[in-house]
Parts: C-alpha cells; structure tokens; sequence
C-alpha cells in the first residue's frame, strides 16, 4: 500500500528541506519515492538544484525519486483547455472568448489546482509503476488547510447541489458523481492512519506553536488524526557560545519544554545548521543528522571568510519614501512566504506610522493572523483602536467570519424582497460554496481599504500564493463584470457602483504613490526566489515591488564565534542578492534575543529601522 | 492520465427532453449568487424554476461550459446562437419549442406555453 506522507507548518520553518530530506531517505533506502508540491510558489527545484515542473520528474543522482510540482496556473490552463475543446470548435468566437474570460475566473483555479492535487491520492501510479511512498510537501498552513477541507465541503457542496438547483461551479451534479468519488476516496485515504501521516514543522517559538497547534486542530475536526512533529532550528551547544544566539538557545529550551507537554505524539528534533540546506548531498547529510543522529559536520575553522560587516541598508530617506503617506493616504501592503515577519514587519511600520501622528489602520485577511500576538492586544474582526496607542486602529479579517456576514447579508436581503422559503434554502447552498469565504474577506478589506478617514492603511497579507490570488481578484472581477455587462444579462445600476469600486482598488494597488508592495524575507535562497516570483507574478497585473524588508538578520557585532559567523556570511550574501534583484530600497529587521512582543519593543524597533538618526544622536 | 473531463460531454440521463428548457448565458451558477454582485433578474427566475418543479415539470438549465452538447443538439438553438452570438442568450424551449430569445419570459409566458397558448 502506497504511504503518503503530508507536511505542514507555516512556511519558513523548513518544511521543504525536511519533506526533501525524507524523500531523499526513503528513495535510498530503495523505496520508489515521489515528492509532490501543492504549493503556489515552490521551491523544490530550488533544493534539488534542477528543473521540475509540472509533471513526474526523476531526481538526477536518487534514482527512486521523482518530483512534481503542481503549478496552479498551469493546472487551470489545464483544465481550461480540456473543458474548452468542445465550445472551441462548435460555437463562434465571441461565445468562445466569453466562455474563455469566464474560466479565468478565482474557482477555476481552485477548481483546476485541486483537482490535480487528489489525482496524486486517489491513483499515485507513473506509466502503471505504483509508489511506495508518496510525499507532499504542502502550502503554508493557512492555505494547507483550506486544501484540506476542500473535499470536506465539496462532497457536502455536490450532495447540495443534487438537492438544489442541480448545478454548482463544478458542473451540474449528476455528471461530477465520478469526480465525487474520487474526492471522497481522497479524504478517506487521508484519515487511514496506517497509509497516511501528517508531520507537523515547527520552530520552538510562540507564534510557531501556537500556528501548529491550530492546524492540528483543524485537521483533528476533519478526522484526521496520525501526526508527528518536527522541531527545527535547534541551535547546537558551539551555536550557543556566542550571547544573542545563547539567549536564543534558552528561550528555545523553554518552548521545548510547552512542545513536550502540549503535544501527545511522537517528536523529533532537527538542528540549526551553520549553512543551508540545498542539493542532493547536503540532503543526504541532513539525512545522517536528523534520522541516524550523526553530528552536524564541524565547521572549518581555517575557512572563515572576511566579514564585509558594510551597511546593506538603503537610505532612511528613500525608505521612508515608500511609507510615509505623500499628500494622500498611503496603502503599504506587506508581502512575502507565510513566517517570514509579515506580521512583525507590518506592526513595527503601523506603530511607527501612527507615532509620527498618522492615523492608521493595520489589516489583515491571513486565517493563521496573530496581529493579536505581536500587538500584545487584543484585536478582533471589527475595526478596534489599539489600547496604549495613538492613532492605530486594527482589525484581523477572518475569512469564515466574513464569509458568514456576508451570507447572512444576501440572504437576509432576499427575505426582505419576499422570497420564499425553498429559495431562500437554495441560495444558502450555494453559497456554501468555497468561493464565498475568498470573495467576503477580500470584499471586507476593499470597505475598509477604501474608508476615508486613514492616512495610512497596513494590510498583513496572507502567504504568498493565497495572497497572489486574493489581490489579483479585483481584475478577474472586474473582467467578470465586463463578460456579465458583454453577455446581455442585465448590466444592473449594482453591477457599475461595484465595478467603479474595484476600478478604484485596481488604481489604488497599482499607483506607487498611492501603494507600497513591501516584500518580507529571510536572507537565504529559498526564501528571496520565492519572494522574486512572487513580485514577478504580481507584476503581471500592473503591481511592482517598493520596499524590501530583510527579516533575521544578525547584527554584526554578535558575530563572535565560527557557528554565527558561518550564519552572517551566509546572510550578507544574501543581502546582496536581494538588493540586486530588487533594486527597491531595503530595510532591516535584526535577530533578536527574544520573539518580538509589545508596544515598547515595537517602538523600539521602528526608530531603528525608520529613525536610526534619532537613535544615535 | 486521460484527456477527458468527465463532466462534459454528458448528456442529461433522461431521453426524453425536459418540458422545459434553459439555454442559460455564461455565469458561475444559475442563481447568479457567484459572481460580485446579485442579480435579482436570476435570483426571480431561479424561484420559477422551483415553482415548476414543484408542479411537476420537469425543467432543465444548461450551460455552455457544462453542457455543450445540449446546445449541439438543439439545432434551432444552435442556429440563433450561431446567427445572433451573445445577444441570442438566454433561449428558453418549452415542449422543443423555441419561446424566448435573448431575455428571461415571466412566469406567465412559461405557463401559457406549456398551456398550448399561442402568443
């Protein structure tokens, strides 16, 4: 029986490397291995140093392993093409061009991208040769879970459907019976404990805990419940000798301890290595630590390469440029791997922004949102001001909650009209759909994007890949508009006040005067090619990148010992990438002893970063 | 991996064609509840619907992207589709009987329809 093996946490706690290193285990060990990502901005060609794509790859130099990654984009053009052969060569073609806008709309993607992901559970066949092990490195948890609770709600949605109306987005209900089946084997493959294990990365840090421990949670009510947990980023003792990496090392032995109590399944550690993790042999090596507890390899000491130790920081005043409203209300919209700092990134710039007397708004759409978390307050679905601050006002944009008031708003406006009861009963289920919870957050965020009374809107986005989606909507939408206005069903005086809306969204987002894209990083490969394509796919609707932030970056004055040197120049040469890649003006977070907490932290931080003059004189 | 998307391409189960039948534009569902804004021209017709059905006729909608062989083998409907575009959707059928080109009928012309009543 084919094992599949999930991987989750929040991105950038080495999920990948961790799901590449088993591969590459289990390959060795002579079990045909396929590694399949799900995740919109993957990286695995980036670990294993060649080209994947999307279809079956064999690994070069493992020779059980092949990989795959699953390109949403292409998975919908897919899909597209497939459903549009028929209409291609039937109708005319202003019928085939409406018919071919309309499937650009956000469901066919989810549609598309799903679709390919339960063709790997349901039948995880190469050319009739069966695997013994099938691996998915899965999207930020956030996303992760969306995936996962999709056949949950489809099976529902279809069953629905059969009752109701007889058509959802997926067809009408009687042709997708097979598709049924094979979302339900899916599922079902899923809870077999004895074929299929979820395992949990995760950092020993709050905010790390706190996101695993939701996921599980969400998994546990889909009645999944096989999981194993991976902890990493263990600093090792010769880490532990310099003080900043020491004081590290303690507040990680403190969540160690929570880990060990809070979690009743089997654990395992991983430790920080002094370089990173990509190519076949390091996985290899990797392998040695963590399955066969080998030490990670010493360090040469002979090697240390001269620290450049330069300011790889841009000048305060063209960073601030890019955040400082300018005459009008500026929106600054943080972007980047979900784990990456978005939330302390955004934080540190809303506290600064309304220190400087701006009133501002700091937002966020991420299901896995902790604004709460780093605000140290509480922050709930409605706009709240910031207890302790002045001018900040913040609000966390729960999908599901949004996606409730908006169902009750559209139906309770169809009881006003008098509609009956049996109509009312089918609107619910078809709003039940999985598209309505993506519409009301994103149309909960243009109401309060688009209030007046802020000087300066935040938005803590949600990871990359569902973010990409979520801010790439108001062009779809607008397109849908324009095909609903072109197709003759009635253009209602609704259709042009919320067309004007998203006109000015589109403006708004694409107007560097108006907009900031600020991409959050870490200084290492992975995370800056994921950023790249990320602002590259954004480009492709008018959007470019503005501002850089480099998260985790090691003071130069702690470089004290080979371990934390090793780590700095790893860094500093990543700095340099991403200036160059960018070329937007770049700002800096650095590593701290403790997780970044509070107001007075926040504050202290934002003077750095913003400010430094004030600081040093 | 096979080529075929088995939704289309299905025919209703059913030889006989419904009472009555809608040649539905392009839109994300019948209840127009997908897309950005409602549309309460759709939200009316789908209670249609439900009122008919509740009567026991038997009703059909179809759409392009779902169903492109029940617009194929209609050839009268193909016809307007072909001559007309956009502009000729909806079409409704009533007993095979082209009744309504380009705009949703009321209740009243549905019944009058399926009652043998010549407009």
């Amino acid at each position: 029986m084919t094992q599949f093996i999930f991987f989750s946490g929040k991105g950038g706690v080495g999920k990948t490397s961790m799901a590449c290193a088993h591969a590459v285990r289990y390959a060795d060990e002579g079990q045909r291995t396929l590694i399949v990502t799900t995740d919109p901005a993957s990286n695995l060609a980036d670990v294993f140093e060649q080209e994947i794509g999307h279809q079956v790859t064999p690994i070069a130099g493992v020779p059980n392993l092949s990989a795959m990654e699953i390109d949403p984009d292409k998975a919908t053009q897919e899909y597209i093409d497939r459903a549009m052969a028929p209409i291609r060569t039937a109708f005319p073609p202003q019928i085939v061009q409406v018919m071919e806008e309309q499937m650009s709309g956000p469901c066919t993607a989810e549609v598309a991208a799903f679709d390919r992901f339960t063709d790997f559970l349901d039948v995880p066949a190469n050319n009739g040769l069966a695997f013994d092990v099938v691996i998915f490195d899965t999207a930020p948890t956030g996303h992760t879970i969306r995936l996962l609770e999709l056949p949950a709600e489809w099976s529902q949605s279809i069953d629905a459907a059969s009752a109701g109306s007889g058509q959802t987005c997926l067809g009408p209900a009687a042709a997708i019976q097979d598709a049924k089946h094979k979302y339900e084997r899916a599922l079902s493959a899923m809870r077999q404990s004895a074929q299929t294990s979820f395992v949990f990365v995760l950092h020993p840090e709050a905010i790390s805990i706190k996101e695993t421990r939701r996921a599980i949670h969400e998994l546990i009510k889909l009645d999944i419940e096989t999981f194993r947990l991976i902890i990493n980023g263990i600093i090792p003792p010769e880490g532990a000798l310099n003080p900043l990496f020491a004081a590290r090392a303690k507040m990680q032995a403190g969540y160690l301890v929570q880990i060990e109590s809070g979690f009743p399944y089997s654990k395992q550690c991983m430790t920080l290595l002094a370089d990173e993790i990509k190519g076949i042999s390091k996985l290899r090596q990797v392998g040695k630590i963590f399955f066969d507890g080998e030490p990670a390899s010493r360090l040469d000491e002979g090697a240390s390469v001269q620290l450049q130790s330069e300011t790889l920081s841009s000048s305060l005043d063209d960073v601030r440029a890019r955040i400082q409203p300018n005459g009008h209300r500026r929106t600054v919209f943080f972007a980047g791997k979900g784990g990456v700092g978005k939330t302390v990134a955004s934080c540190i710039t809303a506290v600064w922004l309304a220190r400087e007397g701006h009133k501002t708004l700091l937002l966020t759409t991420d299901p896995a949102a902790h604004l709460g978390d780093v605000l140290d307050t509480l922050v709930g679905d409605e706009v709240t001001p910031v207890s302790e601050q002045a001018n900040l006002w913040a609000a966390n944009i729960d999908p599901k909650a949004a996606a409730e008031t908006y169902k009750a708003r559209i139906l309770d406006d169809a009881r006003q009209r008098g509609r009956p009861e049996s109509a009312i009963l089918m609107m619910e289920e078809e709003l039940n759909s999985p598209c309505t919870e993506e519409m009301a957050a994103f149309d909960k965020f243009i109401e309060y994007a688009s209030q007046d009374e802020w000087d300066s809107v935040i938005f803590d986005t949600a990871p990359t890949g569902h973010t990409l989606r979520l801010l790439e909507l108001p062009v779809d939408w607008s397109k849908q508009i324009d095909v609903k206005v072109f197709a003759s069903v009635d253009a209602t005086a609704a259709d042009d006040v919320a067309k004007e809306r998203f006109g000015k969204v589109i403006e708004m987002m694409s107007d560097p005067r108006q907009s900031t894209f600020a991409f959050v990083m870490y200084p290492e490969s992975t995370p800056i090619l994921e950023a790249w394509r990320a602002a590259q796919e954004l480009g492709t609707v008018g959007v470019h990148p503005g501002l850089v932030v480099a998260n985790m970056v090691i003071p130069p004055e702690h470089t004290t010992t080979p371990f934390v040197q090793s780590r700095r120049i790893m860094q500093e040469k990543y700095l340099k990438e991403i200036a160059q890649r960018f070329s937007v003006p770049l700002v800096q977070i650095p590593l701290l002893p403790i997780e970044i907490k509070g107001l007075k932290m926040l504050t202290e931080l934002g003077e750095q970063m913003y400010d430094m003059e004030k600081v040093t004189v | 991996m096979s080529n075929v998307i088995p939704l289309l391409n299905t025919l209703p189960t059913s030889v006989a064609p419904a009472d009555v039948e809608f040649f539905d534009p392009p839109m994300c569902c019948p209840t127009g509840l997908c897309g950005p804004t409602l549309d309460q021209t759709l939200l009316d017709m789908n209670e249609i619907v439900l009122t008919l059905q509740r009567d026991h006729v038997r009703v059909e909608r179809y759409q392009m992207a779902s169903n492109p062989n029940a617009f194929l083998s209609n050839a009268e409907v193909m016809k307007l589709v072909r001559e007309k575009q956009m502009e000729a959707l909806p079409i409704i059928v009533v007993r095979g009987r082209v009744i309504k080109v380009g705009a949703y009928p009321s209740a009243e012309e549905i019944s009058a329809a399926l009652n043998g009543e010549i407009k």
